[in-house]
C-alpha cells in the first residue's frame, strides 16, 4: 500500500537552523518542499552566506573522491565517523598532507602500465629494423631515424634517398627492406646538424618517424632494445611495490576518508536544502512531507534534542495538494519484491490504489500456470535458491529471483494439477496422473482455453471493480461512468457468448442485450464528446483484454509440447547416454525459455490488461532529506 | 481432405498473425532498445509497448482453436 503522508511545518529561530537541519538529516523522514509556495507571502531563504561554503565543500568533496578513486577498495569497509567541527580546515589539512604523494604514486603506476603496454611494440619494431643495418646503429656522431611504412609505399624510397642527398650530400645513408609481409622498414642516417631539415623533409613527404620514448630517443637502437627488454623485466616488480604501497594507504586512510566524504556530503546537503526554506528577519520556516506515522516520532525527537526551540505542527494538505504528495510504497517480505515491477513502469499517484499485493498474488500464479511442470518447478526452485543467496538485499535482481521463487512453487503446484514432470516423463517413470487434466491430451484444449478465459475475466472484472471504487473515492465522475459501463457491457457480452454457445438459456437474451446497451450508454457518457465513436471500440477492447489471457494456455501448450518432443526424441535415440543427452538439452532449453517467456507475459498481462482498468501512474518517489547524503557515502 | 483443410486453416490463422506480431515487435523492439539506452527508466513502458502486438497472435491462436474445436471433423 501507499504510505499515508501528511505535511509538517517547523518554525524556529535562525540560530537553531543548523541543529534542526542536522537532526532532520539524521532522521531522514521529511521531504522538504518550497515553503514560499505553501505560504505565498513568505520570503524564500537567501542562502547568500552559505554560497561560498558550498563551493569549497563541493571542491573538497571532488578532491577527496578523486583521491579515494586512487586507492583500491577494501572488502567490508565501513566509513569512520568524521566530526563536523572545523570540517573544511581538517579535510584541507588531510589533503595537503597526503594528496601529492598519493597522486605521484598513482602517476608512476600509470606510467608503468603504459610502458608495459607500449614497450613490447617498440621492441618488436626495433627488432625488425635491427636486421637491416646493425653496424649503422653504432654511429654516434650521426642522427638515426627509423620509419616503418606500408609496403605499398616502396616507390617513396628512391625519392627519399634523392632528397636526403640534396640536403646533406654524400654524408647520408638510407637503408630499407621489407621487414614483414605488410611493412617495409627504413633507417635514415644523416649528420646531426641537418636534423631540422631532415625532419622537415619527412614532414613534407608525410613519413612519420618511429617515436621512441623520450629516454631512448638519442640512444642507438641496439642499446634501446636492450634497455626495453630490461625495463619489461623490471616493470612487474615495480608495479607490485607500488600496489603494495597503495594497498597499505587504502588500509590506513580509506575508511577515514569515506567518512569525511560522507560528512562533506551531509553538510553540503544541509546547505543546499536551505533554498527551500522560508524566512522572516529572525525565524526560519520549513515545510515538508512526512509519513503520517512518523510525525509523532519527529516531534518527540526534536523536542528532546532542541527543547522549546521549535514550533512543530501538522499542516494538513488540501485534496488538491494531496495529489502532489510523494509516494512511499509499503509492503511485507512477500510483497516488497514486487515493488520492483511497479517501479519498472511508474509509481502510482498518491491516493490511488497500490496494486503490489494483487500483483504478488496473480503474477507468480500466472507464471506457474504457464510453466506448470513439477520437474521444471523443482529445478527452477533449486537454481533460484542458489543464486538468490548471493544477491544483495534490495537489488532488482534479487527481487526478480524472489518472484521466480514464488513462481516456481506455483509451477510445482500447477504441475500436479496437469500431471507433468518434465513433460510426460513423470507418467512413464512413476505413473504420475494429473489432478485435473493433462494439457497435451487433445480433449483438454477446450477446457484449458475456457479456464484461462475465466481466469482472465476474474482478473479484468477485479481491475474494473477496483477502478470503480477508486473513481468513486476520488470523485472522478467520468472515469466512474466509463469503468462501470465497461463492467456492465462486459457482463452483457459474456451472457451473449454463453447464449450463442448454448450454455445459457435463450431466455437470458433480453437481459444480455440490455446490459450491453446500458453499458455502451454509460461508456458513451463517461467518454464525453468522442464517446459515440469510442464506446464500442472500448467495449470490444475489454473483451480483447479477456481473450488475451488465452496466452496462459498457449504458452503453456508450447512448453508442454517442447517437453514431449524432447522426451520423444530421447526415446528414439536407441543409445541410452545419447537419449539422456538429448533430453537434457531439450529440457534445459525449455526451462530457459520457460523462466523468461512466462515472466514477460505475466508482467504484460498486468501492465496492459489489468493496470489499464484502474492504475494511475505519475507518482513522485519519496526522497526524504538526509537519504541522499547517506547514499553518497 | 476436410480435416487437412481445417488444419491448414488453423495453421494459417496462427502463422499470419505470428508474422504480423513478429514484424511489429521487431520494429518496436529496435526503437525501444534505442530508447532504453538513452533513458533506462522507461524500461517498463517499452516492455508494455513491445507486448501490445502480441494480442494479434493470441487472437490468431483463439481463432485456430475455434477452427479445430468447433468445425465438424475438427
Amino acid at each position: 500500500m501507499i504510505t499515508p503522508m501528511t505535511r509538517v511545518q517547523i518554525v524556529g529561530h535562525k540560530r537553531d537552523l543548523d541543529a534542526t537541519l542536522r537532526e532532520l538529516q539524521r532522521l531522514a523522514c521529511v521531504q522538504l518542499i518550497d515553503a514560499a509556495q505553501v505560504h505565498p507571502g513568505l520570503h524564500r531563504y537567501a542562502a547568500i552566506m552559505e554560497q561560498q561554503e558550498m563551493e569549497i565543500l563541493a571542491y573538497l568533496r571532488s578532491r577527496l573522491e578523486a583521491l579515494l578513486a586512487l586507492l583500491p577498495p577494501l572488502p567490508d569497509e565501513i566509513p569512520e565517523p568524521w566530526p563536523e567541527e572545523d570540517l573544511i580546515p581538517r579535510i584541507q589539512a588531510e589533503l595537503d598532507a597526503y594528496a601529492s604523494d598519493l597522486e605521484a604514486l598513482a602517476r608512476e603506476r600509470q606510467q608503468l602500465i603504459n610502458d608495459a603496454d607500449v614497450l613490447p611494440s617498440y621492441a618488436a619494431t626495433l627488432s625488425k629494423l635491427m636486421r637491416l643495418t646493425p653496424e649503422l646503429t653504432q654511429l654516434r656522431e650521426y642522427e638515426t631515424v627509423a620509419v616503418l611504412l606500408d609496403r605499398r609505399a616502396v616507390g617513396l624510397m628512391d625519392m627519399l634517398a634523392e632528397e636526403m642527398q640534396a640536403i646533406a650530400g654524400p654524408y647520408t645513408e638510407l637503408v630499407w627492406d621489407q621487414v614483414d609481409p605488410d611493412h617495409i622498414g627504413a633507417i635514415l642516417v644523416f649528420p646531426r646538424e641537418v636534423a631540422p631539415k631532415m625532419n622537415a623533409l619527412l614532414g613534407r613527404m608525410q613519413v612519420t618517424p618511429i617515436a621512441l620514448p623520450e629516454s631512448l630517443q638519442h640512444v642507438p637502437f641496439q642499446d634501446a632494445l636492450a634497455h626495453i627488454h630490461q625495463r619489461l623485466e623490471e616493470i612487474p616488480r615495480e608495479l607490485e611495490t607500488i600496489d603494495a604501497q597503495l594497498h597499505e594507504a587504502a588500509r590506513r586512510y580509506r575508511a577515514r576518508w569515506l567518512g569525511a566524504a560522507r560528512t562533506l556530503s551531509q553538510r553540503l546537503e544541509q546547505l543546499q536544502v536551505r533554498k527551500q526554506l522560508g524566512e522572516t528577519r529572525h525565524a526560519f520556516v520549513l515545510v515538508g512531507w512526512i509519513p503520517r506515522d512518523h510525525l509523532e516520532t519527529l516531534r518527540q525527537h526534536l523536542e528532546d534534542r532542541l527543547p522549546k526551540a521549535l514550533v512543530i505542527e501538522e499542516l494538513p494538505p488540501t485534496a488538491e495538494e494531496t495529489r502532489d504528495a510523494p509516494v512511499l510504497l509499503q509492503g511485507n517480505r512477500l510483497t516488497r519484491p514486487f515493488h520492483f515491477f511497479i517501479r519498472l513502469l511508474s509509481l502510482p499517484r498518491y491516493g490511488t490504489i497500490d496494486p503490489t499485493a494483487l500483483m504478488a498474488l496473480f503474477m507468480p500464479l500466472f507464471f506457474g500456470l504457464m510453466l506448470g511442470d513439477i520437474g521444471y518447478g523443482l529445478t527452477l526452485l533449486i537454481i533460484v535458491l542458489l543464486v538468490r543467496r548471493h544477491l544483495p538485499s534490495g537489488s532488482g535482481l534479487r527481487d526478480l529471483m524472489t518472484f521466480l521463487l514464488i513462481g516456481s512453487l506455483w509451477t510445482i503446484a500447477w504441475g500436479f494439477v496437469f500431471g507433468e514432470f518434465f513433460g510426460d516423463l513423470g507418467y512413464h517413470l512413476f505413473g504420475l496422473h494429473p489432478l485435473w487434466r493433462e494439457r497435451s491430451e487433445p480433449g483438454a484444449l477446450a477446457s484449458l482455453l475456457l479456464f484461462t478465459i475465466a481466469l482472465g475475466a476474474v482478473h479484468i472484472v477485479l481491475g474494473l471493480v477496483l477502478g470503480i471504487w477508486q473513481a468513486w473515492h476520488l470523485r472522478q465522475q467520468h472515469e466512474l461512468w466509463e469503468r462501470a459501463g465497461k463492467l456492465v457491457g462486459l457482463i452483457g457480452l459474456f451472457l451473449l457468448v454463453g447464449i450463442i454457445a448454448q450454455q445459457i438459456p435463450r431466455g437470458w437474451m433480453s437481459p444480455a442485450l440490455a446490459a450491453v446497451i446500458v453499458g455502451l450508454a454509460m461508456l458513451l457518457y463517461g467518454l464525453g464528446s468522442v464517446g459515440a465513436l469510442l464506446a464500442p471500440v472500448e467495449l470490444l477492447g475489454v473483451l480483447g483484454n479477456v481473450l488475451s489471457y488465452l496466452r496462459l494456455a498457449a504458452i503453456g501448450l508450447a512448453s508442454v509440447y517442447l517437453a514431449l518432443v524432447g522426451n520423444l526424441m530421447a526415446g528414439k535415440m536407441g543409445v541410452i547416454w545419447l537419449g539422456v543427452l538429448i533430453a537434457i538439452l531439450f529440457h534445459t532449453l525449455n526451462l530457459a525459455m520457460g523462466a523468461f517467456s512466462p515472466s514477460i507475459h505475466a508482467l504484460r498481462l498486468h501492465y496492459v490488461e489489468f493496470f489499464t482498468k484502474f492504475y494511475e501512474e505519475g507518482g513522485q518517489s519519496f526522497h526524504p532529506f538526509g537519504a541522499s547524503a547517506e547514499n553518497n557515502a | 481432405m476436410e480435416l487437412g483443410l481445417i488444419a491448414i486453416g488453423a495453421g494459417l490463422a496462427v502463422g499470419f498473425t505470428a508474422f504480423g506480431t513478429g514484424y511489429a515487435q521487431g520494429r518496436i523492439g529496435a526503437a525501444g532498445a534505442g530508447a532504453i539506452a538513452e533513458k533506462p527508466e522507461i524500461t517498463g513502458r517499452i516492455i508494455l509497448l513491445v507486448a501490445i502486438p502480441e494480442t494479434m497472435v493470441i487472437l490468431g491462436f483463439a481463432v485456430a482453436a475455434m477452427i479445430m474445436l468447433l468445425l465438424p471433423g475438427g
